[in-house]
């Protein structure tokens, strides 16, 4: 005889054991759910969305696509614009201080990302040890970052300004006055040197949270194989971060390419000598904005900068996966 | 899912068609500003919150007491950013009922339709202004007056006595025409081995007005600084450059970086306003021991001026009242108490004569005042209402490159003029 249970029959042994929470497919034969629920479970997840979703459209995908329409008008600000198919993109083609922007945001790119690739990294080693005091140098490395870049940048152009601090020790030990504000490279150089500076602390502590999780025992076993702290740095420490190297350089590269206030706080709204330090981002700005802004050519700008963006972003998680092949 | 799909063709059809929906015209407002005066009206000063909040409190006071049934809604901006503000309000539809501006941004707004012609709307009022005040804010190419004249400034030339005594100059005699200033410069950086510069900025368009340059053609569709006049002040600067008699950081400087450089005696002179001597006395006494004061410098005989207005929106729904609120802050009875406060000087005809502005007691600061009150009355606004930003800029980057000898300044200025005629065709 055969006595009915809840899960089955005893003669036809245990029943398959059943999920706790049942998934659309495998819902228990026989429990039915209500025809309300059913017909609206696929809405689900867009109406727990929606929030983020309304946000990132209204403050993302709109001005992004609102910008991509743009570049191909020629919009002013208070002007509405017309189609105008690529005019804007041949007129960046013969447009001087277009070339002048790309230059100097790929060699921002080419001076900043290495140094905060590598900085950082040797800072967050040598914060890890533990030597009495080494909180106090820890957060001193990060004040930079918390600090506002207004402020920053004003401090760095009194201490380098023609009269500034750095200028008066440089011709006090017979050096002589340098013109680190009024050269185009050595301006160039000095807000990368910003850009560094304000980095490494942010840097550092992305460093030290994969430094903490490279194990102890491969750097003892590699002292007891013989390995010195150089060889002990590029066979276990490099390797460990590896990735986290990666994601240094692919986020330092991208907010270098777009670098803006370090440049204009200290080349000033001109972009420094004949405008030769303006980066494309400051160039977006000039353009774009104030009652005559050229709205349309500005956007025009601005998809070569996303376009530049994208492609560094895949250059580099490119070059990462040609590593872990 | 089809759904998904639907939905995200949707959203990219309505976040690409939403922005061209905003390509539509702008319909000019009527320039009829008859009618009952009341209603609630917005009020946008340019920084003037922080010192004179109880001067344009009362001024509100005033007005809603002489009309009753209106509400002035006062909101200040910040100088930063001041021109952006009010291109975002303009683009978005939300452009105050009043607004103070200068020419350069009325020219913009007045040829997108949202300055209410002045000419047309209040002309009874035009005989109460100085009449070069109340052609500051024409446009080029439109027919009309976009803005109510406000305050107007000028200013002398400010020199540093114990930097010119160090050179071998004479510091009571200081230079009176452009000629003799590059003479100075000339001199001060021989004699300090390019250690002390005469000064801290790149000649402007108002510098290129100052000298004699025409600037633009009578019709006002193309430029014409690089006439040879023009290239005659560039070369002279050049000369001042190569011999460090600019500041090594000139082709960088701000007019705010310039007066930097003054107050802490680095650059021998400065041209400025009356505002700036209290600002000595506060911030550099030791500069304003040494502090030297001449007329502005000028090739033409008639001073510089910088002209404040406060235009109405053509586009207002209260504009009745917006156009007695902008004349209530601009007649002669608010701009003499304004004035009283702070050193500017009333736009209003008649009001220069007052002994406030005739009289000196001694001071310096009344010296100043006279000086620039007297100068004012034949004082023109040297910069063109059409010269924008980014022609600013051009020019600025051609003076720079024509200092650093990478082209010639006939060259430079070709160049300039080509860019600005460009963006004036683009404006």
């Amino acid at each position: 005889m055969k006595t009915p249970t809840a899960t089955g029959t005893i003669t036809s042994g245990p029943a398959p054991a059943e999920p706790l929470v049942p998934g659309p497919g495998r819902r228990p034969a026989g429990r039915r759910t209500p025809r309300g629920i059913r017909r609206h479970l696929p809405y689900s997840p867009w109406l727990f969305a929606a929030p983020g979703l309304l946000v990132v459209g209204a403050f993302s995908l709109y001005p992004f696509l609102s910008t991509l329409v743009n570049a191909f008008t020629d919009r002013r600000t208070l002007v509405p614009g017309e189609f105008v198919g690529l005019a804007n993109f041949r007129e960046l083609l013969d447009d001087e201080m277009f070339w002048i922007g790309l230059r100097n945001s790929s060699l921002y790119v080419l001076g900043v990302v290495p140094a905060l690739v590598i900085l950082p990294l040797l800072l967050a080693m040598l914060v890890q040890r533990h030597i009495p005091g080494i909180t106090f140098f820890r957060s001193a490395f990060y004040t930079p970052v918390v600090a506002s870049i207004v402020v920053v940048g004003l401090i760095w152009v009194w201490m380098l300004d023609d009269r500034g601090l750095v200028n008066s020790v440089l011709e006090a030990v017979g050096v002589g006055r340098v013109g680190f504000l009024s050269d185009q490279w050595l301006l160039l150089l000095s807000a990368m040197g910003v850009t560094v500076w304000k980095g490494l602390g942010y840097y550092m502590i992305i460093y030290l949270a994969a430094l903490a999780n490279v194990p102890r025992e491969l750097h003892e076993a590699a002292a007891v194989d013989g390995a010195g702290p150089m060889r002990r740095f590029f066979t276990v420490t490099v390797p460990a971060v590896r990735s986290t190297m990666v994601l240094v350089g692919a986020l330092s590269s991208v907010a270098a390419f777009k670098v803006f206030s370090e440049v204009y706080l200290m080349a000033g709204p001109s972009g420094g000598p004949a405008g030769e330090d303006t980066t494309l981002v400051m160039l977006v700005q000039r353009v774009g904005t104030g009652l005559s802004g050229r709205v349309g050519y500005a956007s025009a700008i601005s998809v070569v900068v996303f376009v530049v963006t994208v492609a560094l972003m895949l250059l580099v998680l490119r070059a990462d996966r040609k590593e872990d092949a | 899912m089809r759904i998904n799909r639907r939905a995200v063709a949707a959203a990219a059809v309505i976040a690409v068609v939403l922005p061209l929906s905003a390509c539509g015209g702008s319909e000019a407002g009527s320039a009829d500003a008859s009618g009952k005066v009341e209603g609630e009206i917005t009020f946008q000063t340019w920084n003037l919150q922080a010192n004179f909040k109880d001067y344009f409190n009362g001024l509100i006071a005033d007005f809603e007491k002489q009309h009753p049934g209106t509400d002035v809604k006062w909101v200040d901006r910040p100088a930063e950013g001041y021109a952006d503000k009010i291109s975002a309000d303009a683009a978005g539809g939300t452009l105050p009922d009043v607004v103070n501006v200068s020419p350069d941004l009325v020219a913009p707004l007045a040829k997108a339709g949202l300055a209410l012609d002045l000419d047309k709307a209040a002309p009874q009022y035009k005989k109460e202004y100085l009449l070069g005040a109340w052609d500051a804010h024409r446009v080029p190419g439109a027919e009309g007056t976009y803005a109510f004249p406000w305050y107007l400034n000028t200013g002398p030339l400010f020199y540093n006595k114990r930097l010119l005594r160090d050179a071998g100059l004479d510091p009571e005699k200081p230079p009176t025409t452009y000629g003799e200033v590059f003479d100075a410069g000339l001199k001060m950086a021989r004699q300090s081995k390019g250690k002390v510069a005469a000064l801290a900025n790149v000649p402007t368009i108002e510098d290129f007005g100052r000298y004699g340059v025409p600037l633009m053609n009578e019709e006002g569709t193309a430029f014409s600084f690089n006439d040879p006049k023009g290239v005659e002040l560039l070369t002279r600067y050049k000369e001042l450059y190569d011999a460090k008699a600019l500041d090594p950081q000139a082709l960088t400087a701000t007019p705010e970086s310039s007066g930097h450089k003054f107050l802490t005696e680095s650059v021998a002179m400065n041209p400025g306003s009356a505002l700036d001597l209290a600002n000595f006395k506060k911030q550099a006494p030791s500069l304003y021991e040494n502090i030297g004061i001449t007329d502005q410098i000028t090739s033409t005989g008639k001073a510089n001026m910088y002209v404040m207005g406060v235009m109405v929106n053509a586009q207002s729904k209260r504009k009745p009242a917006a156009v007695a609120f902008a004349h209530f802050v601009t007649d002669a009875t608010r701009q003499m108490e304004f004035a009283k406060k702070v050193a500017i000087f009333p736009s209003t005809a008649g009001s220069l004569d007052d002994p406030y502005f005739t009289e000196e007691d001694g001071t310096d600061e009344t010296r100043v005042r006279v000086a620039a009150a007297k100068s004012l009355k034949t004082a023109v606004n040297y910069t063109p209402v059409l010269f924008s930003e980014q022609m600013k800029t051009e020019l600025r980057n051609a003076v720079a490159r024509a200092l650093q000898g990478k082209q010639s300044p006939a060259e430079a200025l070709d160049n300039a003029v080509r860019a600005c005629d460009r963006l004036l065709r683009q404006s």
